[in-house]
């Protein structure tokens, strides 16, 4: 016993020693901050796409490519986690992280050089406009630095609204396209029970993260556009309950309430009970992403089908704004996540870092990366090139299990380097549902306004934007729940109450952005 | 007894009772070294509620601002209500969920079937080992406004509207209290029945011979024999008022109870950590803290006066 477990010793030192003999070969090794989305079967660390870069990126260059997990809904907790204390990976990205504040207090590394020297791919892809969000000037000489790389959005669109196709042919109705005639469906498929006894015509709830983000595709539809002005709606880009005319789209929650047309349990975040009603046909409506009911993850659409036979999903757009005559639909801004080098990455593994960004924005490398190998990811190439009769990730084998947006992250959706491409591959993936999610796209991508953000950090924001978050979370509980004689005088109270956690200072310092033109993003009533 | 045992105890060099019992105190390196790591070195920490932090440049190089997190953080309207919550349901959670493992502890006692004993002491122990996620998801099935309560309750035809156990402030306070005293009074009656088994059997037989029933054996007898258990007990719970878990409110809680279910934890978690200001996370941690112990001593303090052994 004693013997074996001297020789396993000595085993694990000439190993060990072996590994220290390899990085003074000129071996690096590049840790990857990479989203793991939890899908059954699947090991991030150990997948087909880590096989691919390895061999054909890693060993040529000699570099030793680890893929580190980080749970892609709490990705900017790890990470300012990490950060802080000094272990994040060698290559970040992040969504929600505090990228301001980690430029601010000094923990990122200038990519000016490494890009320029490493990554003439990498910056064609992304181009000059794009690059320029991720710069500002640290060191007060006047010249910006690149402190982060912002990935390029293939699609901007961002909401879909959805009703039941059979439901509207059961009542004889047409497609709602305002809200008056919203409510009547509702109202209708509420009392002839269309759902059976559990029917739940709009399915809602509160989103506790950023309770507003859902809800003012709803309430801009009440706002008073004549009323307001381009600096306003910049100053409220957090706090559009504040917005002229915005009372009247809770009301209009608080009303459909009361007739029982949303979900009781509304603020309890019943994620479970709110599936559950969409795919199992008791929900008459709902608001998701362009392509969320025929999606991977959570089909909607495949799992209403096999409990109702019969019964579809498509889109709709019933949010009109009668003082635009619009139905305006919020859009991303051009980029999408942030990629970061930590100040604590090593000089080698930086240089390692921005070879592999610049290697993935490599058409060939980028197309692998993203869809995988035919005969296993998807059936056959179209004409064009792009890849359909695309397989279901319940029927790839584990390690081909790569969510595709997430492993070629200087790309934020499927890129085949040609718009009309880009846009036609936005629906191919969808084997069977080409159409319903080419319509869906058509109408997110209808009067359009892109996401407003602003370009310096606003310290009132970086205090209080969670507080007044929860407050608004609290807010929409009461004005939507209260009984309708007191609607006002809870609304009232409610705003004020925002005001005093915080909001005052936030639209002050997004009023003060606003007038010194740092934000991006656009005003959906500029005449 | 306590006093007898320090006046014949002789007072010996360290030196010798190190050579006799090294092993003891061989065997206490790891526990110190524990307190040390996990408990002590990470109280230099605090220094960072006194700093304007910069995660990057450390605690050390921080720019120090005085008691401005504390100001800051001690305006936002937000900390009162989390506050006064933070009491108030330790409070009733102690009013309610401290008398129940001993009732629990005294029941079982008296269990006689060994095996009736042992299953029903498993399962009173088992919601303890249940992580809060498990049981916010169980408690979401059971008493949501869909959930199996209401729903049962209505098709019976008993409700008209559903009982808001988790929307309304009043009825969510009482459902989250309930719900902690049936999570931890199994596993709180570890300590009771330790110290019932530790009373002289001859007193039980004594009581018995002179007539007394079940009732009153168990108040003259088993009580006073586990009161120092449950003082101590009681001392300690006091010193925990002003923290609060964060997974349990967390988890129940939802923006419709708000105001109810908002406690320093959450606040913490809202304020300072999902902000990445960990300055001001920090300064309400020590506040608590601060207040924790002054609260221990008091406690302590009062318990001495009424002539029971404190903790210390």
């Amino acid at each position: 016993m004693k013997k074996l477990v001297s020789l396993f010793l000595v085993l694990a030192l000439a190993l060990g020693m072996m590994s220290f003999a390899s990085a003074e070969d000129g071996w690096v090794t590049l840790r990857v901050e990479t989203y793991d989305r939890d899908t059954p079967g699947f090991d991030v660390t150990d997948c087909w796409q880590l096989k691919y870069a390895q061999e054909n990126f890693g060993d040529p260059n000699k570099i030793k490519l680890e893929f580190i997990s980080y749970a892609r809904w709490t990705e900017n907790d790890l990470l300012v986690n990490d950060m802080a204390g000094g272990t994040a990976p060698d290559l970040c990205m992040t969504y929600n992280a505090p990228v301001q504040q980690f430029i601010n207090d000094g923990g990122l590394r200038p990519l000016d050089d490494l890009l320029n020297e490493y990554g003439p791919d990498l910056k064609a892809f992304i181009g000059e406009e794009l690059l320029s969000y991720g710069q500002s000037d640290q060191d007060g000489d006047g010249v910006k630095e690149q402190w982060f790389i912002p990935a390029r959005r293939m699609s901007v669109a961002n909401v879909g609204n959805f009703i039941r196709k059979d439901w509207l042919e059961k009542l004889n109705m047409e497609k709602p396209t305002n809200i008056a005639e919203l409510t009547e469906y509702l109202r209708q498929a509420k009392a002839q029970n269309l759902g059976g006894e559990n029917t739940i015509p709009f399915s809602f709830g509160i989103f506790a993260q950023d309770p507003m983000f859902n809800v003012r595709r709803i309430t801009d539809a009440f706002v008073d556009f004549n009323q307001v002005t381009e600096e306003d709606w910049f100053a409220l880009a957090h706090n559009p309950e504040m917005l002229p005319g915005a009372r009247e789209g809770f009301r209009w929650l608080n009303t459909l309430y009361h007739e029982e047309l949303l979900p009781e349990g509304f603020a309890t975040n019943d994620d479970l009970a709110t599936d559950t009603a969409l795919t199992q046909g008791y929900t008459g409506f709902f608001s998701q992403q362009p392509d969320q009911p025929w999606r991977d993850d959570k089909n909607y659409e495949v799992e209403l089908e096999k409990a109702v036979p019969g019964a579809s999903w498509e889109t709709v757009n019933p949010f009109l704004n009668e003082s635009l005559g619009k139905h305006l639909h919020d859009v991303y801004s051009a980029n999408g996540l942030s990629i970061i080098i930590p100040k604590t990455t090593s000089d080698e593994a930086a240089v390692a870092a921005m070879k592999y960004l610049n290697w993935m924005a490599i058409p060939e490398n980028m197309f692998m990366l993203q869809n995988g190998i035919e005969g296993i990811n998807y059936g056959r190439l179209t004409e064009d090139g792009i890849p359909t009769d695309v397989v279901n990730t319940e029927n790839v084998p584990n390690d081909h299990k790569m969510h595709a947006g997430d492993i070629c992250f200087i790309a934020n959706g499927l890129c085949f380097f040609d718009d009309v491409k880009n846009a036609a591959a936005l629906a191919l993936k969808f084997t069977g549902y080409e159409d319903e999610v080419r319509d869906s796209y058509v109408d997110a991508m209808t009067d359009t306004w892109t996401q407003i953000a602003f370009t310096t950090e606003v310290e009132a924001a970086t205090d209080y934007d969670a507080t007044v978050k929860s407050k608004q979370a609290e807010f929409l509980a009461a004005v939507i729940s209260c009984d309708a004689d007191q609607f006002d005088a809870v609304f009232d109270a409610g705003i004020e109450e925002i005001k005093t956690v915080g909001a005052t200072e936030m639209i002050e310092g997004f009023r003060a952005a606003y007038q010194a033109g740092t934000y991006r993003g656009t005003f959906p009533g500029a005449k | 007894m306590a006093k007898q045992a320090t006046e014949i105890k002789v007072h010996q060099p360290l030196r010798v009772s190190l050579a006799r019992d090294w092993r003891l105190y061989f065997m206490m390196i790891l526990p110190v070294t524990f307190y040390i790591l996990f408990c002590y070195k990470p109280m230099l920490g605090i220094i960072i509620a006194f700093e304007k932090f910069n995660m990057f440049k450390g605690m050390w190089a921080s720019e120090w601002v005085g008691f401005k997190n504390f100001e800051f953080v001690m305006r936002m309207p937000d900390f009162k209500v989390a506050l006064t919550n933070t009491l108030w349901l330790n409070f009733v959670g102690l009013l309610a969920g401290f008398p129940v493992p001993i009732i629990l502890a005294i029941m079982l006692n008296e269990i006689r079937a060994v095996k009736v004993k042992k299953v029903s002491q498993t399962l009173l122990y088992l919601p303890h080992f249940l992580s809060w996620i498990i049981i916010g998801g169980m408690v979401l099935q059971i008493f949501a406004p869909s959930g199996v309560v209401n729903t049962a309750l209505k098709r019976w035809g008993w409700i008209e509207k559903s009982i808001p156990f988790l929307t309304e402030g009043v009825h969510w306070q009482t459902t989250y209290t309930l719900v902690g005293v049936w999570q931890s009074m199994g596993w709180g009656t570890i300590l009771y029945l330790s110290a019932i088994t530790g009373i002289n059997m001859e007193l039980f037989e004594a009581a018995k011979i002179d007539g007394a029933n079940k009732m009153q054996q168990i108040w003259h007898v088993t009580l006073p024999g586990i009161r120092s258990t449950i003082v101590v007990l009681l001392i300690l719970n006091v010193g925990q008022m002003m923290n609060i878990g964060f997974d349990r409110p967390f988890v129940l809680g939802n923006p419709q109870v708000q105001k109810y279910c908002d406690v320093l934890s959450t606040f913490v978690y809202r304020a300072g950590i999902k902000n990445s200001k960990f300055d001001r996370a920090t300064a309400i941690g020590l506040f608590q803290s601060v207040v924790g112990l002054i609260m221990i001593s008091t406690a302590n303090l009062i318990t001495k006066r009424l002539g029971e052994e404190g903790i210390w």
